[in-house]
């Protein structure tokens, strides 16, 4: 069953780790963002898909307060993240952050640190390292992101010394070092070749288990490989959310099927 | 704006139209056969043959179109849909064999009463008007039409369940008439089915939905 | 060239009048190392500043005054060290002043040069930082300035060769002495001063003393660049 933006329910949903609700975005005077409502699962997957410019990366940067960062930008609405608004006044975007990770386009391993150091980077920054492990801490999650195989001996090697595919799954295991509880990732592979893609997809399905993910994409295939939901935008409003596989066979707004075919984008 | 994928698609639908008409021409032949007693076994075993290769075709075909294009949508549907029409329309190819094969080893029709052979024919037209009418939904993706089948199907079951209470109460003393036509009309009860699937499957391709159109 | 020929210790570390330049030297040493000090971490947290959080008015304003400082040709600075502080403030050539004539040509350097730096980190590398959860100075503190490392250490080091080098500012303000260093409020030698001046005398002697001064002059600015691949060598290591 798939749904278009005006049956989308602006209630609090608790099967939601994040909801946005009636979110919309500007920069300077440019709006980005319409009246967006989109609900993310727990533990699932969610892919935001659409035409350049459609907004999806304002969309999740809106997700961990990263959109007001930019000079000049603007938003209004709500974002929940387990039902409490993270634009409240009295909450500090900072412990948002840290529940929320995100990971970028393109990979961007601290240059002045080793692997090690980019591992344990989020809780040294954020001050959160006392009283753990930090051995261990790097380890497992290095093992999560499927690359400690690769650079256990090579810990003390500079973060950039490895291949861009190494060094995005490094960028993941930094991310999930602070154990969040969201992680977003603004379209994770576009840098990297198909094989390195394929290994992060893998990856990316396999940490809804304990995580919940948002991925932005531009590769439809992409999309319906590695997500369980999938909300296309256009134009910076949301035009149709559901399952990946109803939105895949049967998509009920025809700019979707549009879109999808490949007719535009 | 043309796509990549619109040359294989239409490709494959010329493909399943031609195969429509063949099929109707070849059902047409076989069911006239048996009912005036002409014997058409040898042309329609090969026509069979013909629709039967048409139908690998179409699968080849779809599963070229899948692995190159990886198709969503509409498009998937299409492909997927084809296959299953194509896979239907040799399976008419095959009841068209079948019956010509009763109609040369029972004599069809030759040993019943006239009120059956006019039975039977009258079952044969709707059947194969509904043939018809499924191939030209098909043609024109029109589901409005394709959604007339279901009254047919009704009463072709019914005519089906009624000719078979018929021979149970022992109205016939010729017992190759009581199997020959008691397999034509099973025959032509599984055509109808088929038609009816035909006509499902074009509701899917178009709305997306799965609807039951017996 | 010319100057090698007066190269000896003696040379180095007697005074004015035993034939050495010992005391243009110490002067030279002491007034790099006085204006560092201050001028230094001045310098770089405004660049900081500027590169960092400089979006608003105030910091458009602070980098149009630092711009147009860094144009500013040195005598001028000089005469205004004179007069503000040589005449105003304290009354006599001083050392003092000499340093606060170099700060101003040394910090407007060192802010431009920081904030330059800065800039050339990508943003991409602040954002992995700030997706952490780390505060703003935080991510300025342990990641920005680290990876900005090798430009902020050339910037400063080439401001320090700059400075060292000045003449024009030293005339009005510290004057020259022939002795060893007195106290910073009192003139004193350098060995730009040291240069200009024995050039400018007509004894043959005076001259190539002037030479000898020269030659130390380039020696400590070479090695001083040195230093500068040296260090920087490690960073760029990418």
């Amino acid at each position: 069953m798939t749904s278009t933006n005006n049956d989308q329910t602006t209630t609090v949903d608790p099967e939601m780790k994040m909801q946005s609700i009636d979110l919309n975005a500007w920069f300077g005077q440019k709006k980005a963002l319409r009246n967006v409502n989109i609900g993310i699962k727990t533990n699932s997957v969610t892919a935001i898909i659409g035409p350049s410019g459609c907004g999806k990366s304002t969309f999740i940067r809106c997700l961990n307060r990263m959109h007001e960062l930019t000079p000049n930008a603007k938003m209004t609405g709500q974002v929940l993240l387990d039902g409490q608004n993270i634009y409240d006044k009295q909450v500090d975007p900072v412990q948002v952050r840290r529940r929320v990770g995100m990971v970028f386009q393109k990979p961007n391993p601290f240059p002045t640190m080793s692997i090690y150091d980019n591992v344990a980077a989020g809780l040294r920054l954020t001050g959160t390292k006392k009283g753990k492990n930090l051995d261990e801490v790097v380890k497992q999650s290095l093992e999560r992101a499927t690359l400690w195989e690769e650079v256990k001996d090579d810990l003390k090697k500079p973060g950039t010394s490895i291949s861009g595919g190494q060094q995005q799954r490094l960028c993941i295991a930094r991310a999930i070092a602070l154990q969040p509880e969201v992680i977003l990732m603004d379209e994770p592979c576009s840098a990297l070749d198909p094989i390195a893609a394929a290994k992060i997809e893998r990856l990316v399905v396999e940490l809804k288990r304990d995580y919940t993910v948002a991925i932005v994409t531009h590769n439809m295939q992409q999309a319906s490989r590695v997500s369980n939901f999938t909300a296309f935008m256009y134009l910076g409003s949301l035009i149709e959310f559901g399952s990946t596989t109803d939105i895949f066979e049967s998509p009920k707004n025809p700019l979707t099927e549009k879109y999808i075919t490949g007719e535009f984008g | 704006m043309s796509r990549i994928i619109d040359r294989g698609l239409e490709d494959q639908s010329v493909l399943i139209v031609r195969m429509g008409e063949l099929t109707y021409e070849t059902l047409a032949l076989s069911i006239h056969g048996y009912i005036e007693g002409k014997s058409v076994q040898a042309q329609v075993r090969e026509l069979s043959d013909i629709l039967l290769s048409m139908a690998e075709k179409v699968e080849d075909q779809t599963f070229q179109l899948i692995a190159r294009f990886q198709p969503v949508a509409t498009d998937l549907r299409t492909i997927k849909s084809y296959m299953k029409i194509g896979n239907d329309f040799a399976r008419f190819g095959r009841y068209a064999f079948d019956i010509s094969f009763i109609n040369d080893q029972l004599s069809g029709l030759k040993q019943c009463e006239d009120w059956t052979r006019d039975y039977v024919s009258e079952m044969s037209e709707k059947v194969l008007s509904m043939v018809k009418l499924s191939i030209d939904s098909l043609k024109k993706q029109d589901i409005i039409l394709a959604k007339t089948i279901s009254e047919s199907e009704r009463q072709v079951d019914k005519m089906y369940l009624e000719y078979l209470h018929n021979l149970i109460n022992g109205e016939h003393p010729n017992s190759k008439c009581v199997i020959s036509s008691a397999l034509m009309t099973r025959y032509l009860e599984r055509i109808a089915d088929h038609a009816t699937y035909i006509c499902e499957s074009i509701v899917y391709i178009v709305t997306g939905e799965k609807v039951a159109l017996g | 060239m010319r100057g090698a020929p007066e190269l000896s210790l003696g040379f180095l570390v007697n005074n004015n009048s035993a034939g050495g330049i010992g005391p243009a030297i110490q002067g030279t040493l002491i007034l790099i190392g006085f204006t560092s000090l201050f001028g230094i971490p001045i310098g770089i947290l405004s660049g900081i500043y500027l590169a960092e959080f400089g979006n608003n008015k105030y910091a458009t304003a602070m980098r149009s005054i630092n711009d147009v400082l860094t144009e500013f040709p040195s005598i001028v600075v000089g005469i205004t060290a004179y007069g503000v502080i040589v005449i105003a403030i304290i009354g006599h050539y001083s050392a003092i002043a000499g340093s606060i004539a170099l700060s101003f040509i040394l910090i407007p350097i060192v802010a431009r040069t920081t904030e330059e730096s800065l800039k050339l980190v990508p943003n991409s590398v602040r954002e992995a930082s700030l997706a952490l959860g780390a505060h703003k100075w935080r991510t300025t503190l342990s990641v920005v300035l680290p990876t900005a490392k090798a430009g902020l250490l050339t910037g400063t080091l080439l401001a320090v060769a700059r400075i060292a080098g000045e003449t024009a500012p030293l005339i009005m303000t510290i004057l020259g002495n022939r002795y060893f260093f007195q106290g910073l409020n009192q003139p004193m030698a350098a060995l730009p001063l040291e240069i200009w001046r024995d050039s400018l005398q007509p004894q043959a002697s005076l001259v190539a003393q002037g030479w000898g001064a020269a030659l130390i002059l380039i020696l400590m600015v070479l090695s001083l660049n040195i230093i500068v691949r040296l260090a920087t060598r490690g960073r760029l290591k990418r």
